[in-house]
């Protein structure tokens, strides 16, 4: 099952405390390769709190944990703001060269595979 | 002892650190980000590389001189977590190179904070919200999480010198946001939810009923509350975040009509949420010294516009030196793998996804805890600090960038 959602990126306490000490922490992948979902829209994904799910833009992909919204927001989802979250967002900026940061349009599915982790962003980075 | 914090453009300067053997081992009124800062002095730090192996620090600053003096447009990009000391150096060598520069409120703030240096937003300072604002507007923006001590500091909670009864009684706010965030579950009845891309219609909503007229939304009374309580305010400040910036970008111009129309019957001011804690410093520097505040050439005398912005010169420039920033991580990840193709030099205290593809990375000391300076808080006031700990061999941004223009 996949789902179509826009999704708004976030400043997170808790992510950037961690930031700050590691960016290469397993706590920072834990707290930044994660989708904040409404309830329903996990229902309809069938996927539970910590189920991984792949998202995907016209920009690219990455796979990431599922956590259920006590808030809801349908059609709509949250990232902190991260090198997974930036893999999503387009290149293409307009007049402003600012990017489109908090309007990511995605579809989300469920899948069996890992987490993307920061080596596999840097081997695209490579590529 | 007391010291500051630059882990965010607060630059709180009430920080007390105590150490055993040497390191710290206790401190007290830090956010958690700033405690992140301050546990960073010990993880993750970068030592000196050049082309993947290590190095000793003459080579790797010869090897970076070598790779700008042999650039054609080479790019120097970062700044916002640099004193102004060594902002004011890289400007040198940015002039020196002929080479574009542009720091990271190319892609936040650089809009806001621009109408607020050339004086087309009126502002103040954190310290007068503190003393007189009896109006609070947390607009895009969630304090709560990007800068932790601003409502308890500065902006809703402390009691100041008019405000004495602090946000029990003096002092109403306004959340505007997409989500309830937690700044906005704290300030529940001033809490307004738009959709994403909203901002635009909900502020001519504003200006509707603030001339009198009915705006064209749901919530109309509540709007229309809203407005009034907001004329009726002595001292209103409006604190704009990243929501606001990317959802009005190339329409602030509304805004603008907002906050004028609103000081035709009470005082407002606008401070921008700067994250970065000398980000500033480095809008105003650039500003005072070319006019524009980032995406500044230095090639043929002073170029401006957005073929020198971090996202088009990515593509065009064929050296970057990055300080004190990971772009890497921050970019958009097609622009970031345009980055990644060209020999890049890296300045900073830590390892980062910029730094793991560098040529040649430059440890630096940490500014505020190993390295002194001065640098401007995110309402325009300068704050000095001096070293509290010893650099453990990394220099000062400063000197590395004086020793890099030295040798090109």
């Amino acid at each position: 099952m996949s789902l179509e959602l826009s999704i708004v990126t976030v400043r997170d306490i808790f992510q950037s405390e961690v930031q700050e000490v590691g960016r290469f922490s397993s706590e920072y992948q834990k707290m930044s390769a994660i989708i904040i979902l409404d309830k329903g829209d996990t229902k309809t994904l069938g996927v539970a709190d910590g189920g991984r799910l792949l998202v995907e833009s016209s920009s690219g992909s990455v796979v990431v944990g599922a956590k259920v919204d006590d808030q809801p927001h349908k059609g709509l989802a949250f990232m902190p703001n991260s090198p997974w979250s930036n893999q999503l967002v387009s290149e293409e900026t307009g007049e402003s060269r600012i990017p489109e940061y908090k309007s990511i349009q995605a579809e989300v599915s469920t899948t069996d595979d890992s987490i993307t982790d920061l080596s596999e962003i840097l081997a695209r980075m490579r590529e | 002892m007391m010291a500051i914090c630059t882990g965010c453009s607060l630059l709180c300067e009430d920080i007390e650190v105590d150490f055993k053997d040497g390191r710290i081992s206790t401190t007290k009124n830090l956010c958690r980000k700033g405690l992140g800062r301050y546990r960073s002095l010990y993880t993750e730090r970068a030592s000196p590389r050049v082309d993947g192996r290590e190095a000793g620090l003459d080579d790797a600053i010869s090897r970076a001189a070598g790779l700008l003096k042999e650039a054609k447009r080479p790019l120097l990009f970062g700044w916002s977590n640099s004193t102004l000391e060594a902002q004011s150096a890289g400007l040198d060598l940015a002039q020196k190179l002929g080479a574009v520069i542009d720091d990271t409120s190319s892609f936040c703030q650089g809009e806001l904070l621009e109408m607020v240096l050339k004086g087309e937003l009126p502002t103040c300072t954190l310290d007068d919200v503190r003393n007189y604002a009896d109006m609070i507007f947390y607009w895009g923006s969630d304090p709560s999480n990007s800068h932790p001590r601003h409502m308890s500091r500065f902006s809703y909670y402390p009691r100041g010198e008019k405000r004495q009864r602090g946000y029990d009684e003096d002092r109403t706010a306004f959340v505007v946001d997409v989500r309830l965030s937690p700044t906005a579950s704290m300030i529940k009845e001033g809490f307004f939810k738009l959709a994403p891309g909203g901002d635009a219609s909900f502020m001519e909503s504003m200006l509707a009923a603030l001339g009198g007229k009915i705006p064209r939304l749901q919530d109309k009374k509540k709007v229309i509350a809203m407005v009034n309580t907001m004329k009726r305010a002595d001292f209103g400040a409006i604190f704009p975040g990243l929501g606001l910036a990317y959802s009005m970008k190339g329409r602030m111009d509304i805004l603008k009509r907002l906050v004028d129309g609103l000081n035709e019957t009470s005082k407002y001011s606008v401070i921008p949420m700067v994250g970065h804690f000398n980000m500033r410093g480095f809008n105003q520097m650039l500003f005072e010294k070319t006019g524009f505040i980032n995406r500044v050439s230095f090639a043929d005398g002073v170029e401006h516009g957005p073929k020198q912005s971090i996202i088009e010169a990515s593509k065009s420039c064929d050296v970057a030196l990055i300080i004190g920033s990971d772009p890497i991580s921050a970019l958009p990840g097609g622009v970031a793998r345009s980055l990644a193709k060209i020999p890049t030099i890296v300045i900073d205290p830590h390892r980062s996804l910029t730094s793991e593809l560098a040529q040649v990375i430059i440890p630096s000391a940490l500014s505020g805890m190993e390295a002194g300076g001065s640098a401007i808080r995110m309402d325009g006031v300068r704050v000095e600090f001096e070293p509290i700990v010893q650099g453990g061999g990394s220099l000062p941004d400063v000197e590395i960038l004086k020793r890099i223009a030295e040798a090109v």
